[in-house]
């Protein structure tokens, strides 16, 4: 499998008001292959979103590099990267917001192919609702029409519009329902299989992430504290936060262990150290002081700890 | 069940005025020091029957019976209402800033809410108001009363809402969603929280769409679809052998988070029914795939056995 996107240590970093720096994302490094699916987890604020808005250049990272198809495209001027944005698309957890409300869906998703002069617009409109699982008919329909799961899928089938060799999609499922959700989950594989396409999902709920991803990069307070294979990762996992994660999970087969202690530290004033040690219950006194880089740990795994779990 | 059930609600409708039925006959109990969670789809009616049960729904015109301690909430003037509703009854939200005025701090609105129903000056609610955040895990909780709630974290949001909820320890505690919108760390705590309030005497209404969340903190589980509560019982009972097939395509959506993984999910197809096009008969046939000839009426939600109730006609005697 040949690396369709490769990010080089990303560092994303919001100026608060009195000189104050948010670390986002700090020193991030990974690549998704061709038509791979690749899930960023981990609790809310550490930095997903910012990570995934970088990767697709919705956002210009502070330093570092992204590469797409062996591009550079970090740093790139609007102008410069629209030819690439047609190939990059984001599918967002709102889905109501994506549509025009005034618009039937059918000509919201007609825009992005006028746009770029493509032709046998119509034929490429039914395509897409077929590939979704949506009556071709709803192209004459306006988005309020539409139920959760529905829009849902009219939000992915506007990210296919323009045949993306990558869709980064931030919590696609999370507002929806169970059943609903297994639907789109399940649409999100067939699409995979049958488009190709690579998925970089950001989710906070492991079990729909081990469903979804191939792969799966654990975040805290913006840096990738564990990545490998998902089944590897979610059975056997070797970073501590990741296990911490896992044991919250609330499961029929076994009661709630011990809660993980205190918060999310500030984003602003993180710990010294290992950023987690001020949480982690096997701590030594070495990670309050010396950071632990992400290192490879096993058959495609990394883990940044200095007693993983697994070795 | 025995003694007399905290709360007891019997075949509870509520109309809108144009007629369209939003709900369609609830019941169920939470004993005390019970915890009954209650799932189903959005739209199912969890939310509204929480708000009949707190007096909170002007406009729309229940019927049935909401027994709360011996008393029948259905028609209970607003006045006699109010009086429940904090002292006794309780409710926490999936959005804690809708619990709290933004202007003021967390502090001052729990002390307010503590002497709206207790003979307490100042100082001593803010006391009051300190031990309960520091019971609900908040860390430095004096300093923790004096923020406004937009300065705190979700999860510590959440769990100052809990504190003001439980100000006057509250016989029921209702709560919609309170951890839908929190990492599973923070959930982790909070459900732990619920689990004391509970072995404290207190009965618990738990309404999620999370059956993780039911195994962890319910004892009891009602399973609502389309305005009806379809089946209800024992917690290990419901979730180890689902009886209604709704249930069971409910569990069988939920990804593994063990084990092999499935090619494709099992799904439900279609969607819930409007309340303007609920079948007539069991509601759920449209989607059901054991949908025959007699679910054309109404199944009645049966006992099967000790404590068990399912509405289907699969298990109809
Ligand atoms: N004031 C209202 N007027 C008209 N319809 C209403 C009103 N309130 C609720 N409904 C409808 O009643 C049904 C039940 O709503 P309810 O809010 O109780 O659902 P829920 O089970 O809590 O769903 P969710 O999981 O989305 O919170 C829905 O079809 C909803 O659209
Ligand atoms: N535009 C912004 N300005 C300032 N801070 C931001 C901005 N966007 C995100 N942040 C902060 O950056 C951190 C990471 O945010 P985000 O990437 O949204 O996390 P996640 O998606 O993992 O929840 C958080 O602390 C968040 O508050
Ligand atoms: S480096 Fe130390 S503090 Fe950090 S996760 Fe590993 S054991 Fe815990
Ligand atoms: S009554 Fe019939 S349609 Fe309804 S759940 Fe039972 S078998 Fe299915
Ligand atoms: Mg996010
Ligand atoms: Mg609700």
């Amino acid at each position: 499998m040949s690396v369709l996107l490769e990010a080089r240590a990303l560092e994303k970093q919001y100026r608060l008001g009195g000189g104050r720096v948010l670390h986002a994302v700090s020193d991030v490094s990974l690549q998704v292959h061709r038509g791979e699916a690749l899930a960023l987890v981990g609790e809310s604020g550490c930095g997903k979103s910012s990570l995934g808005r970088t990767l697709i250049g919705l956002t210009h990272p502070t330093s570092g590099e992204v590469l797409f198809d062996g591009h550079r495209i970090s740093g790139l001027s609007d102008r410069a990267l629209r030819p690439w944005r047609a190939r990059m698309q984001m599918v967002f957890q709102d889905s109501s917001a994506a549509f025009n409300p005034r618009r039937t869906v059918g000509e919201s998703l007609a825009e992005p192919l006028r746009i770029h002069g493509r032709k046998n617009i119509r034929a490429r409109v039914d395509e897409l609702l077929d590939q979704v699982g949506l009556a071709r008919s709803v192209a004459d329909r306006y988005p309020h029409e539409f139920s959760g799961g529905q829009r849902q899928r009219l939000n992915i089938a506007r990210a296919l519009v323009l045949g993306p060799d990558l869709l980064v999609a931030d919590e696609p499922v999370s507002a929806l329902d169970v059943s609903v959700q297994a639907q789109i989950v399940n649409l999100f594989r067939d699409l995979r299989a049958s488009l190709g396409v690579a998925c970089v999902f950001i989710s906070h709920d492991l079990s729909v992430v081990r469903q979804m991803a191939d792969r799966i990069a654990v975040m805290y307070l913006g840096s990738i504290v564990e990545e490998g294979d998902g089944l590897e990762v979610l059975d056997r996992p070797a970073h501590p936060y990741t296990k911490a994660l896992l044991d919250a999970v609330p499961r029929p087969d076994r009661p709630l262990p011990p809660p993980l202690k205190g918060d999310v530290p500030s984003p602003v004033n993180p710990p010294s150290g290992c950023r987690f040690h001020t949480r982690c219950p096997i701590a030594q006194p070495k990670c309050a002081t010396d950071r632990p880089s992400l290192q490879p740990c096993g058959e495609g795994r990394r883990v940044a700890c200095h007693y993983p779990l697994v070795a | 069940m025995g003694a007399e059930a905290l709360l007891d609600i019997q075949n509870l409708k509520l109309d809108l005025p144009d007629g369209r039925r939003l709900l369609e006959g609830v019941s169920f109990q939470v004993q005390v020091g019970e915890a009954l969670g209650v799932v189903g789809e959005s739209g199912s009616g969890k939310s509204l029957t929480a708000m009949s049960v707190m007096g909170l729904l002007p406009g729309l015109r229940a019927s049935g019976q909401i027994v709360f301690a011996g008393q029948d909430l259905v028609g209970l003037p607003d006045k006699s209402m109010r009086k429940l509703r904090g002292a006794r009854i309780a409710m926490i939200f999936q959005d804690p800033m809708t619990a709290f005025l933004p202007v003021r701090s967390i502090g001052a609105q729990i002390d307010e809410q503590i002497r709206l129903h207790q003979p307490l000056n100042r100082r001593e609610a803010r006391a009051r108001t300190v031990q309960l955040l520091g019971r609900m895990g908040v860390p430095d909780p004096a300093m923790a009363a004096k923020r406004y709630p937009h300065q705190l974290s979700g999860g510590l949001r959440q769990r100052a809402m809990i504190a003001m909820a439980l100000s006057c320890s509250p016989d029921l505690l209702i709560a919609d969603e309170p951890t839908t919108a929190l990492d599973v760390t923070v959930q982790a705590q909070i459900l732990t929280l619920l689990r004391e309030i509970r072995d404290e005497g207190a009965g618990v209404m738990l309404i999620t769409h999370d059956m993780g969340v039911v195994a962890q903190a319910c004892t009891h589980v009602a399973v609502m679809y389309s305005g009806l509560v379809v089946e209800r019982g024992p917690v290990r009972d419901v979730l180890d052998r689902p009886l209604h097939p709704y249930t069971q395509a409910l569990l069988a959506a939920i990804p593994p988070l063990e084990g092999p993984r499935p090619e494709q999910l099992p799904t439900i197809p279609g969607q819930p029914p409007t309340p303007e096009n609920r079948p007539s008969g069991c509601v759920f046939a449209p989607r059901c795939s054991f949908v025959r000839p007699d679910c054309a009426v109404r199944p009645a939600l049966i006992e099967t056995e000790e404590g068990r109730r399912v509405a289907c006609v699969l298990y109809a005697a």
